[in-house]
């Protein structure tokens, strides 16, 4: 399969702070995922790949062309920028349309578009107002609604899923799994693994401005299960289910919190561990407040990885 | 001129023209333009005042016209129309970058000079009308005695050309200062109330360094009123290298302003 997206040794500072490194990657048709943490250089990588800013070393070809100032590009490609911003005098409705209109459409047509967006994205009967009166989530499925009104054929989505409540996610997801069945290129960054998990199962893992793995998910997912886990537990007997932890060979260390009802409980294998709890708690009647996992997050995993 | 070059010239006027109608809804709606309508109606109500103490006053020594004209040199030519242009020209590319909406325009299928040109027009024309009308309500009140003097219309087309001209060369002026400067206003108030106050009263050709040099060249010299000292030691360019002049200002700066911001990368803030 030929590449859709092309880099070649790309690398971005912003003065003396490195934002990307040295990244050569083929995006294939599909959906690609992003992930990394906070501040990895993901969004650094979108806006090289979408011609916002220049790179220092090394080139970005979409379909074979540079993309740098090339904006008949733009008819095929469709973007959702991370910033929460907007033209906040004009309503949902007039800031759809005036964006579809600038890819040279007639009137009627740029409406249709902008209508069946505004559908997709469940904002049809809050067209009419204006985009500082939205929500978080309204803003946010503005956002995609604007990289998808042109029915573009490169998706570029920059953390759509931020903002999102639940079932808002859902159907983002399920927007964006449709794109893929239909044929065409999706690549969306987000640092929340399992977001990325519910889209697709091809990813690019970048941390601190370099890539550092490239490929199927599960791969990542091994690497997350190797990673020991730290498990906070606040409950009525803390003592009683650390006696009980001891015990398992998962489970390699324990300590007391500081407050009198916390524990917390280092385990190489999380799944065995989540399903000991249950069984525990109930036997022993602990009555559970809080369980909680203060490193389950991706920057925890990257540091484990590169072994800070 | 083949027919690619033909195609490609009438895509970019159309890109133009695009962005023109989207930045002429976006600007009628923000709350800078209806500030300044306000502000340009200030003169309206200076000219009431005026003709209601002529009126309540007997007071007829100067004429509605020489009024009018000293209104035009002192609010309009060295405060509105500079006022205008300073907060319209730097506002175009900055407020894309303060407001990170900046991604929206450059990721369309428009060349990003045509956006420059499209908002700068659009802004104008804004400008153009604000003052428009300020001015003609202005003119009226000012001249309620002698409106069958069809002659005084002339002059009255005539000082608002110089005013859209003035506005047409500053606002360009301050669209490709704002391409590449972050602090624009500061800079554009040192120009506008420092270099161009300033350079006009200078003898000799020093005095053609400044733009309002140009705009006061095609506006009658009052010959009464307090302000007259104001264009003291002006000597003035021929009319037709005037307009020349101006319109090659206004061309040079909407050049840069498309050049810096087509190459130039600007780098939002998170």
């Amino acid at each position: 399969m030929t590449a859709v997206i092309e880099t070649q040794n790309l690398s971005k500072w912003y003065g003396n702070i490195l934002g990307l490194s040295d990244v050569s990657l083929q995006i294939e048709r599909g959906i690609t995922g992003i992930l990394g943490p906070n501040g990895a250089g993901k969004s650094t990588f979108l806006k090289l790949l979408t011609g916002q800013i220049k790179p220092n070393i090394g080139r970005v070809t979409i379909k074979e062309e540079p993309i740098w100032n090339n904006y008949p590009l733009f008819q095929i490609i469709g973007f959702c920028p991370e910033q929460d911003s907007f033209y906040g005098e004009l309503t949902g409705w007039e800031f759809l349309k005036n964006l579809l209109i600038l890819y040279h459409l007639p009137r009627t047509e740029a409406e249709d578009k902008a209508k069946k967006a505004m559908d997709i994205v469940e904002l049809s009967s809050d067209k009419d107002r204006v985009i500082r009166s939205y929500s978080r989530g309204m803003r946010q499925r503005l956002k995609v609604a604007q990289a998808i009104a042109h029915d573009p054929e490169i998706l570029i989505l920059d953390e759509p899923l931020n903002g999102l409540d639940p079932l808002g996610r859902r159907k983002i997801i399920k927007l964006i799994k449709s794109y893929e069945q239909e044929g065409r290129t999706v690549i969306v960054s987000s640092h929340v693994l399992p977001e990325i998990e519910a889209m697709t199962q091809t990813i690019i893992l970048i941390h601190q401005g370099k890539v550092f793995a490239q490929g199927n998910i599960h791969y990542i997912r091994d690497l997350i299960e190797s990673h020991p886990h730290i498990v906070s537990i606040k409950c009525n007997d803390p003592r009683t289910l650390a006696k009980k932890f001891i015990h398992q060979d998962f489970v390699l260390k324990v300590h007391f919190g500081e407050t009198l009802d916390s524990l917390l409980v280092e385990t190489n294998n999380r799944d065995r561990f989540f399903a000991l709890v249950p069984s525990l708690v109930v036997e022993h009647q602990i009555e559970v407040k809080e369980i909680t996992s203060p490193d389950d997050n991706l920057q925890a995993v990257f540091d484990y990885l590169v072994g800070k | 001129m083949d027919r690619r070059t033909k195609q490609g010239i009438m895509n970019f006027l159309q890109s133009v023209k695009l962005c023109f109608s989207f930045f002429l809804s976006l600007g009628k709606k923000s709350r800078r333009t209806k500030v300044f309508y306000v502000i340009s109606f200030v003169p309206i109500l200076m000219a009431l005042a005026i003709k209601l103490a002529q009126f309540f006053y007997s007071h007829r020594d100067i004429s509605g016209l020489a009024i009018f004209s000293n209104m035009i040199m002192v609010f309009y030519l060295q405060f509105l129309i500079l006022i205008l242009a300073l907060f319209f020209g730097t506002s175009l590319c900055s407020e894309e970058l303060e407001g990170k909406t900046l991604t929206y325009l450059t990721t369309r299928p428009v060349p990003k000079s045509a956006i420059i040109l499209g908002k700068y027009a659009a802004y104008t024309f804004l400008t153009i009308i604000m003052t428009g009308v300020g001015l003609l309500f202005t003119f009226l009140i000012l001249n309620l005695d002698n409106l069958l003097d069809f002659s005084l219309y002339v002059l009255f087309l005539r000082d608002l050309v110089v005013l859209w001209l003035g506005l047409i060369c500053y606002t360009a002026f301050f669209t490709f200062i704002g391409t590449f400067l972050k602090k624009t206003i500061l800079f554009g108030l040192l120009f506008s109330f420092g270099w161009e106050n300033v350079i006009q009263y200078f003898p000799g050709s020093t005095q053609r360094f400044a733009i309002v040099h140009y705009l006061k060249s095609l506006l009658k010299v009052p010959t009464s009123g307090g302000f007259s000292f104001l264009l003291f030691r002006l000597e003035p360019t021929p009319p037709g290298i005037a307009v020349l002049m101006l319109l090659l200002i206004s061309g040079i700066f909407l050049f840069l302003a498309c050049l810096f911001f087509s190459q130039k990368e600007y780098i939002l803030q998170d």
